[in-house]
């Protein structure tokens, strides 16, 4: 286009501008219907992104957003060092590391398991029953493990007698040494069921003459599992996974909040509740905003690395 | 193709584990359904419950004469009906337009809302913008800061991509606008998409409780998991006397209140949902095209 004198280079741009501005006036209607989720995203999810920028103030409940002073990353120093802070931020990793070690292969496992079988009614029944928890509050199970663990009355002591033990039978929703644990078990059976669901419908996908083919090369269940049901997984698997580790600071607010007590704070704080506790309950905003930022950045860089990853090893299968 | 007898072995134990797995699932529900019409005394002994001991619905009949329920029930279907309507009908206006493909701006726009599923400004930013647009402790708080979920949107979006342009290109030529198009056509056509996005929204709504606890302090505005909580932390009968039911302190437990409340915001669930379950099945094999 250089070769062209600079009076048509000229023409030719405004030419295009107004071919843009055309275009865009002849699919106005579809503008307008856009215009209030575009809203809504700028709104409810950019302003508040815009907010962080508290992080890096002191903020001053008299002099308010705009007239406190700017404290650069003050903040984010006393935060580390906070009474509090760095146990949320170990419990965050270590309930967030065992759910994703455990917690993510069981989904795949058991669509491969399910799969298996062949009565279409047995298996629709068992994909049913098991996604049922997917359905409920974190409050109900709450009240479910409540029922099943009290010592008072739940099941948990007629089973211990079942199995000969005649001790005091500890509460496991009270003990610091359980409570993890108790965390990702229950994690595991409300989502199990309903995360299965995505794999299991990959797998249908599957083309069965590679199945086929298997067969006649002499290849067995197991075999056949490996080489044609994995592949065919696989990069439903790593997107999942990438944006599972990519939440590895969440480590399950709604859980936590619902599940745990007093009792176990030491164990039970995770990010989250101490945001939470720090900026609502004692309304130190700044500090609660580092908090936050800390998780989402840290999220962020880490859906980006997993990615890169993942990109390197295969890139069709990565995210971005 | 004779089965050979390792591969039957294999299958049977398949068959049993699925089983176990279906009545872990099941039982802590079962449990509590059973001890919720169980004597509450019998009850109190505690174990395994294979059917009711004793039986009485004491624990029901104190629970419907209660008036909180009935009021965080009442909000809980406010949420659920006026909510889930809201987050339908906005997502689609969204994801139609984004999923037109001489639509300029389309990829900048869609990149936009996927970055919002990597990157956010916290619960603190986010409270208190709500705190500023005057939404705190009113429901609507609890509706439009979640109004759109981009997975959600962007679910639709790729189902409506899929839809053959021959449909929208005859309705144009009819003269139909972009709008009259997505109610008459897209939207029939994509009920399936529609079915399990309004699911995934309403199921959201009727369990979510750490918004209600972030922004509600109203007695009156309280939703159903909210109120399930402070009965199962305080007593239940505590509640109920409060609300001026009068009843015979000995015969009722708290435990059995607490199994009565469960049941009570359970049971729509699990009444409803063997039948829209297979809603969502069709729907994640919907959504999992990779966007």
């Amino acid at each position: 286009m250089s070769n062209l004198s600079p009076v048509v280079q000229k023409e030719t741009a405004e030419l295009r501008r107004s071919r843009f501005w055309a275009a865009i006036r002849k699919d106005k209607l579809l503008y307008f219907m856009a215009i209030p989720g575009i809203c809504y995203f700028i709104l409810f999810h950019y302003v508040p992104m815009a907010g962080l920028y508290m992080a890096f103030i002191k903020y001053n409940i008299y002099k308010g957003f705009a007239a406190s002073p700017w404290v650069g990353l003050a903040n984010f120093e006393k935060l580390f060092s906070m009474y509090g802070f760095p146990e949320a931020l170990r419990n965050t990793l270590i309930i967030s590391a065992m759910k994703i070690l455990i917690g993510f292969p069981l989904p795949i496992i058991f669509a491969i398991a399910l799969n298996e079988i062949n009565n279409k009614y047995f298996k629709k029944t068992v994909q049913t029953v098991v996604c049922l928890p997917h359905f409920i509050s974190w409050i109900v199970v709450q009240g479910l493990l409540y029922t099943l663990l009290n010592t008072n009355s739940g099941v948990i002591v007629d089973i211990c007698r079942l199995f000969g033990y005649d001790g005091k039978v500890i509460n496991l929703l009270a003990s610091k040494q359980h409570f993890q644990g108790l965390i990702v078990a229950s994690d595991i059976w409300k989502t199990f069921g309903y995360g299965s669901i995505l794999y299991i419908a990959t797998i249908t996908s599957i083309d069965q003459e590679l199945y086929e083919a298997a067969t006649i090369d002499g290849a067995g269940k197991l075999k056949q599992i490996w080489h044609v049901t994995l592949p065919g997984l696989r990069s439903t698997i790593v997107i999942m996974l990438i944006m599972r580790v990519g939440n590895i600071l969440n480590a399950g607010f709604d859980q936590i909040y619902a599940i745990s007590n007093d009792m176990v704070t030491e164990v039970a704080e995770i990010l989250d509740t101490f945001v939470y506790k720090l900026g609502i309950t004692r309304q130190d905003f700044s500090r609660a905003t580092a908090a936050g930022m800390f998780k989402s950045v840290i999220g962020l860089v880490m859906v980006l690395i997993t990615n890169w990853i993942v990109s390197k090893i295969d890139k069709d299968s990565a995210l971005i | 193709m004779k089965k050979k007898p390792s591969e039957i072995v294999a299958s049977v134990i398949l068959h049993i584990i699925m089983v176990l797995l279906g009545l872990i699932t099941l039982y802590p529900f079962w449990h509590v359904i059973m001890y919720s019409i169980s004597d509450p005394v019998k009850a109190m002994g505690g174990g395994i419950f294979l059917w009711p001991k004793g039986f009485s619905t004491i624990g029901f009949d104190i629970l419907f004469k209660t008036n909180q329920v009935y009021v965080a029930y009442g909000n809980s279907l406010f949420l659920l009906t006026v909510g889930t309507s809201f987050n339908v009908v906005f997502t689609a206006l969204l994801a139609y337009p984004l999923s037109v493909h001489r639509f300029k701006g389309r990829s900048a726009i869609t990149m936009m809302v996927f970055f919002t599923m990597l990157f956010s400004g916290g619960m603190i930013p986010s409270y208190l913008l709500v705190d500023a647009l005057g939404l705190l402790d009113s429901l609507w708080a609890l509706i439009l800061p979640g109004a759109i979920s981009a997975w959600n949107m962007l679910i639709m979006k790729n189902y409506f991509q899929s839809i053959p342009p021959s449909l929208e290109e005859s309705a144009s030529l009819d003269g139909a606008t972009p709008l009259v198009t997505l109610i008459r056509i897209i939207v029939p056509v994509s009920m399936p998409v529609v079915a399990t996005v309004a699911l995934m929204y309403g199921v959201t709504h009727w369990n979510s409780y750490f918004n209600a606890v972030l922004y509600i302090y109203d007695q009156s505005k309280m939703t159903l998991p909210i109120y399930l909580r402070m009965l199962l932390s305080s007593t239940a009968m505590d509640q109920a006397t409060q609300s001026g039911v009068s009843f015979d302190s000995a015969a009722i437990t708290p435990e059995t209140m607490k199994m009565a409340t469960i049941v009570a915001s359970v049971l729509p669930i699990l009444v409803i949902y063997p039948f829209i379950q297979k809603y969502f099945v069709k729907g994640v094999m919907v959504g999992s095209i990779k966007g």
